[in-house]
């Protein structure tokens, strides 16, 4: 049974934790007086965050946990707060005394520390890496995020489904149409509703249009990372013509407020076009980038992620298939309809991953052309009922999990786990082999998200 | 990689003047009489992401792209702040990134500018202040230029560091 996430929320007479596997759902109670709970992490190594986040976040106990280290509230964060509690208001905090983390760390003759971030070197976002090395041997990683965090779980809470939709779309922008779809979903149970085939294909291209950019930005920035630019030079090029077309589907680059109810006219002559440009782009790209030795030699056994781990780790998308996990949240019939092709890979390295990036753009290119359709048929939203609404979209990434509750019509408790929240707590798996020159090639070829991890 | 040449030649140049040539003529001249006197030929910046949703930073690595490639400006990003001589700075001033952000502008040498980008930094995004957050990040740093949007497009990016060199 493979473990999706793991969250709390508060109820009237204590606190309810939630389990989420692939096929059912467990649900907890304790007390405010005793909110103690044992931990999955002996079994589901991802559930380590997620239980740490749940102390940080509510006080909630876990008594048996090995790492009982705070996750989201940092060093100058005041101790003893619980944000997501009901009866925390506070929209303004000082800095407390400065208390240290302790990372994960082996020592030994020779052996020592290298911290990397939270600023790096590129444009990038931030985020703390902690190797122990022994000589140029990266003997362990400790990753460690959360500095982006912006209380969104708390900020949504209290304001209707549309009143969370622009705030929902700026959690991840390189994830942003499949976090809207998600949402989506979400206020199509509220409402009883079912979605109209054209403004489910529309949504759907632009989830593959999304999809195609964020692999061909990977494309070119995973050769660079191993010295080869010119791949970027190429890559970025047809990211940038990708970007255009969202534009001129959505009216904006990254397809923010994109997703809604009504069909939007698709010049789908031109779009067509496009993308028939872009394959041949693309398998050009490929016959090319295949015929370079020098940068297999780096891509090949570096990083390896074993399909044993990253099945144990609960990993998703992009990562997981590329360890040979058959594992993605389209194959259902209406994607299956469309030309959807599992891609899949299984030596679990930076080459596995590299190459599923381009099996998965050459499918969504596919897809894009089956997807297009000339309509204009809207939706009337109706009235919005009180329950626990959760969904699922495979964004870039991988699979994304949303979870909403709401009450007297407003958001009471709102929960997502981005697909990079379980993929992080396996990047540290991926370095036993290699040097820590590799690590930048490697934490490319996963291109995870901080932004949506940290919240 | 021959087939990658022959490619290459036939796509040609790929970089877009477009609208900003003419600006861009004008201003060349002025940038470099800036560059030259407060920069010694070239402005390095460096990025300062303090909690943002990615997109900003996904348009500031487009400004490499062959379209717009920022570097033919004499405008480059650099890898650390005490090779900077502007700190470009996105995201919404989280908790846990203030204090790392203030470290970075501490360590670029004197003279040294915060130009703010996108909408978080000045509370413009849909965000809502809470517990988490400590934008607007003059409150936190002398801020002497502000590049809007959300995020801004590589374009606006361009045309906002040219206002900002014109400016001081």
């Amino acid at each position: 049974m493979r473990f999706i996430a793991r969250y709390a929320k508060e109820i009237h007479s204590g606190f309810e934790i939630i389990t989420v596997y692939e096929d059912e759902i467990q649900k907890e109670s304790v007390s405010f007086e005793e909110p103690a709970i044992e931990t999955l992490a002996k079994k589901y190594p991802a559930a380590i965050w997620f239980e740490r986040k749940m102390h940080d976040d509510f006080g909630i106990i876990i008594e048996d946990a090995f790492d009982k280290r705070p996750l989201v509230h940092q060093e100058r964060f005041p101790k003893d707060l619980h944000p997501l509690r009901k009866d925390f208001v506070k929209d303004e905090l000082a800095y407390a005394d400065y208390v240290a983390y302790k990372y994960e760390e082996i020592s030994g003759d020779g052996v020592f520390q290298v911290g990397v971030g939270p600023i790096h070197a590129g444009i990038i976002e931030p985020g703390h890496f902690h190797f122990s090395q022994a000589g140029e041997d990266m003997l362990h990683l400790e990753v460690r995020h959360f500095y982006k965090n912006r209380g969104i779980e708390k900020m949504l809470e209290g304001k209707t489904l549309s009143e969370a939709k622009p705030i929902i779309e700026r959690i991840s922008g390189n994830e942003t149409i499949a976090y809207q779809i998600c949402w989506r979903d979400i206020v199509l149970q509220a409402t009883k509703q079912e979605l109209p085939l054209a403004i489910k294909k529309r949504h759907a291209l632009l989830l593959e249009l999304e999809r195609s950019i964020h692999h061909l930005t990977d494309l070119g920035f995973i050769p660079n990372d191993a010295g080869f630019g010119a791949a970027l030079a190429f890559g970025s090029k047809l990211a940038e013509d990708a970007r255009r077309k969202m534009r001129e589907l959505t009216g904006h680059r990254f397809g923010f407020a994109a997703i809604d109810f009504d069909n939007k006219y698709i010049d789908t002559a031109t779009f067509e076009e496009w993308l028939d440009e872009l394959w041949h782009s693309v398998e050009f790209f490929e016959d090319w980038i295949i015929d370079i030795p020098s940068l297999w030699d780096r891509f090949d056994t570096t990083g390896i992620l074993l399909l044993k781990k990253a099945l144990k780790y609960s990993t998703v998308g992009v990562v997981a298939r590329a360890s040979g996990v058959t594992q993605d949240r389209r194959t259902d019939k209406f994607y299956l309809e469309h030309g959807f092709v599992m891609a899949s890979e299984v030596s679990g390295d930076v080459s596995a991953r590299f190459k599923v990036r381009l099996q998965e753009l050459k499918n969504s290119i596919e897809m894009m052309r089956n997807f297009l359709e000339e309509d204009e048929s809207s939706l009337d939203l109706a009235k919005v009922y009180d329950g626990e609404y959760h969904s699922f979209c495979e964004s870039s990434i991988g699979e994304l999990f949303m979870a909403i509750d709401i009450k007297d019509g407003v958001i009471e408790r709102f929960f997502v786990r981005d697909p990079s929240f379980v993929n992080w707590q396996a990047v540290h798996l991926m370095m036993s082999r290699d040097i820590i020159a590799d690590f930048p090639l490697i934490n490319k070829s996963c291109d995870l998200s901080y932004a949506g991890n940290d919240l | 990689m021959i087939k990658f040449w022959n490619k290459r030649i036939k796509l040609g140049t790929l970089t877009e003047n477009s609208e900003l040539d003419r600006e861009l003529e004008t201003i060349k001249k002025e940038i470099k009489d800036n560059v030259n006197k407060n920069f010694s030929g070239s402005l390095a910046i460096r990025m300062v992401d303090s909690g943002s949703c990615n997109a900003c930073e996904a348009e500031c690595n487009a400004l490499a792209n062959p379209y717009y490639d920022l570097e033919r400006l004499g405008i480059y990003f650099v890898a650390s702040p005490r090779h900077a001589d502007v700190m470009l700075l996105s995201g919404i001033m989280t908790f846990n990134m203030t204090p790392h952000a203030k470290e970075a502008y501490a360590q670029i040498p004197e003279p040294k500018w915060v130009i703010s980008l996108g909408d978080c930094p000045v509370m413009q995004a849909p965000f809502e202040k809470n517990y988490a957050i400590k934008a607007p990040a003059d409150e936190h740093l002398p801020i002497a230029h502000h590049i809007a949007g959300c995020p801004p497009s590589p374009l606006e990016i361009i045309q906002g560091i040219l206002a900002f060199l014109k400016k001081i």
